[in-house]
């Protein structure tokens, strides 16, 4: 068994002829979340596995998962000490912030960004970002400009990737805040809609590039029902093309990248996770 | 054959509003927001808090004090008189929107609890803590009060999980964690135990759940008998009891009248009933339906209560027949000499009526002529109001 399932290296050469140079990038390819009942169902779990056998199943496969119960609810450490306890030593991790501090903003944030500090502390080195994700109605205004930058100030120990769903942040004046912060802006692909953030290849973070496929579904994205949403399986041709496109160019500029399916309907993320880390192995 | 079949992974999520009906009482004034509030009858001789604020909480009011002595250590407070047909409403309308997610529901009457079984929906409604967030936005944003969601693989686990996040939040207990998230936890946190297990539990030093979990089933046969089973069982999170709808707020014309002293005058909740059911016939009869069975509750002054029925083959929405269906539950839920604070009465088992006439009409005539007077009443009530005309025996909630 290969001591890191789905990472893969990804080697870049720049230069003209004379004076050439080569950049590794380290890649890693997982899933957002890692317990749906539904991939038993659709067999990517082996019939009759429990949610409890589940992450050390999923890390068979994979060497990053991005934990998005973190995002439903507060990390506690107790909980998250234990998780980390069951799973391999190869398995990294991601985990989202929680919605109180995003997409439910309460008045004491900064009293609950403390304790998720707290609560998310277990990971350690195995922590490779934290992923603030903003909802579509987080504007760039003044005031929310203001927010983000307390929240970032709020978690500058530690790596965070920032994931923007309206478009008026695609700005080159984020993206050069966002670089003099090294805080990771998130690539995403995603349906093609107005005022969604769109798909950039930008790096703002030398170390960390992050990358969420969400899948294409132009018409289950706005229906409020994540069973439609999310319901997306990539062909291996956008996959490819996918690549080409965006993956030479973010992985000639970072040490190293995540990059996370989130289409986890029908357990369509990790089988298109593991289409892409046979299209990265073929590279 | 052991082993073959595997029972699925439950997901049980617990709804909790704290503090049900100040919450309700809230969404109807929103000036009482933010203020200490005590909920109790106001013109009981001994009444007794039927429920409060958290800011009252914090000054010491507990449900069940008497009134006199919560208004002594909260001067503060406004008092309100219990209005649970409003609370019964705000209860009906959380659970029109937690059906659309599961036919298992298991809901009190008036006190903001459901446990809904989600097992096996995530294909329709995607990965149950969606679920919960999901019913509880709309709870939020539609009808102003604000649940706590819990998740756990049973009821006991997501009820602990509630009690621990009380008044406000949300806990997911993983699958698989239930003992580790139970362990540290005050034993008295666990639901089910009775006042002399406590006792027991307390003379024993065993504090935390955890410290109870370490004795083996034979070890807690000594002090605990026939219970030790089950001390056994949710000292390790499992239970497996199911989230049965037969308590739920059943579908049904459903009256409720809260006395303004607490009586024990069998006359006076006769009357009571009376005149709820000439309200129940009435808009039966104005639907086209029928019932085929009437329950009655009778809620005592110290917060215990009683539900009998009584129902008959075919339905009916005749006042004449819906009263001696009323009073025989009446007469089999008199049994506690307690004063009663309130009385319930559900109408349910509906069907349409028919429109066949009888094949055979009764021979004096009798249900006909009743047919006839509760027809000439229900005109004088549809122009003139209800009130305007009633039998003898009658009071109106």
């Amino acid at each position: 068994m290969k001591t890191s399932p789905g990472k893969a290296d990804i080697i870049t050469r720049s230069g003209n002829g004379v004076a050439e140079s080569s950049h590794r990038c380290s890649l890693y390819v997982g899933t957002c979340g890692y317990s749906y009942t539904e991939w038993v169902d659709s067999g990517f779990y082996p019939a009759g596995t429990g949610s409890a056998e589940m992450a050390a199943l999923y890390s068979y496969h994979f060497s990053v998962v991005e934990l998005n119960y973190t995002w439903y609810q507060m990390a506690r450490a107790d909980a998250v000490a234990r998780m980390v306890n069951n799973v391999p030593e190869h398995l990294l991790f991601a985990a989202k912030l929680t919605r109180t501090m995003t997409h439910e903003r309460d008045r004491d944030w900064q009293e609950q960004l403390g304790r998720y500090l707290q609560g998310i502390a277990p990971l350690k080195k195995r922590l490779l970002a934290i992923l603030v994700q903003l909802p579509p109605g987080f504007v760039r205004t003044i005031a929310n400009r203001n927010y983000l930058a307390a929240l970032l100030d709020g978690l500058h120990e530690l790596p965070v990737a920032v994931e923007f769903r309206h478009v008026s942040w695609a700005v080159d004046s984020v993206f050069s805040e966002l670089e003099r912060r090294k805080v990771t802006l998130v690539s995403v692909d995603e349906p093609e809609l107005p005022t969604l953030f769109p798909s950039l290849d930008i790096v703002t973070n030398p170390a960390l590039f992050y990358v969420r496929f969400h899948g294409r579904n132009r018409d289950g994205w706005r229906s409020g029902n994540m069973q439609k949403k999310f319901y997306y399986d990539y062909s291996e041709e956008e996959l490819c093309s996918w690549t080409e496109r965006y993956l030479q160019v973010m992985a000639g500029q970072a040490g190293r990248g995540v990059l996370f399916f989130n289409n986890h309907v029908q357990a369509h993320a990790p089988r298109n996770a593991q289409k892409l880390i046979k299209i990265l192995g073929n590279k | 054959m052991a082993g073959i079949f595997k029972l699925r992974e439950r997901s049980v999520i617990h709804f909790n509003v704290a503090d049900f009906a100040v919450a309700v009482e809230r969404v109807a004034d929103s000036g009482l927001r933010g203020r200490p509030l005590i909920i109790a009858p106001l013109q009981a001789a001994r009444a007794e808090v039927y429920d409060m604020s958290e800011e009252a909480f914090r000054e010491g009011i507990r449900k069940g004090m008497t009134l006199r002595r919560a208004v002594k250590m909260c001067r503060s407070a406004t008092l309100l008189a219990p209005r649970p047909v409003l609370y019964r409403k705000a209860m009906t309308a959380f659970l029109k929107e937690v059906q659309n997610y599961s036919p298992l529901i298991e809901s009190g009457f008036t006190d903001g609890h459901f446990f809904v079984d989600v097992t096996g929906t995530h294909r329709l409604y995607g990965p149950p803590p969606d679920i919960g967030l999901r019913i509880r936005r709309y709870a939020r944003t539609h009808l102003g009060i604000n649940p706590i969601w819990t998740l756990g693989t049973s009821k006991l686990v997501s009820k602990v999980a509630s009690r621990l996040v009380k008044p406000v939040g949300e806990y997911i207990v993983s699958p698989g964690d239930e003992a580790a998230f139970l362990a540290p936890l005050p034993v008295t946190l666990l639901p089910g135990f009775t006042r002399r297990e406590i006792r027991r539990l307390k003379e024993f030093r065993l504090t935390t759940v955890g410290a109870l979990a370490g004795l083996s089933r034979r070890q807690l046969m000594v002090p605990f008998g026939s219970r030790s089973d089950y001390l056994y069982n949710i000292s390790r999170g499992i239970d497996d009891t199911a989230v049965s709808n037969s308590s739920a707020v059943v579908p049904g014309v459903d009256y409720e009248q809260v006395f303004a002293d607490d009586t024990n005058d069998r006359q006076e909740v006769e009357a009571v009933l009376s005149g709820m059911i000439s309200k129940a016939g009435h808009h039966l009869r104005l639907r086209r339906q029928v019932a085929r069975r009437v329950g009655v509750w009778l809620r005592y002054s110290d917060g215990s209560h009683v539900v009998r029925q009584a129902s008959r083959r075919v339905g009916s929405n005749s006042d004449f027949v819906l009263r001696n269906l009323a009073y025989s539950a009446l007469q089999r839920a008199w049994i506690k000499r307690t004063r009663i604070r309130g009385c319930r009465l559900v109408c349910d088992r509906l069907h349409r009526q028919s429109p066949q006439l009888p094949l055979f009409p009764d021979a004096g005539g009798e249900e006909r002529r009743q047919e006839k007077l509760l027809g000439a009443m229900d005109t004088i009530r549809d122009h003139l109001g209800h009130r305007l005309i009633h039998t003898g025996s009658q009071r109106f909630p």
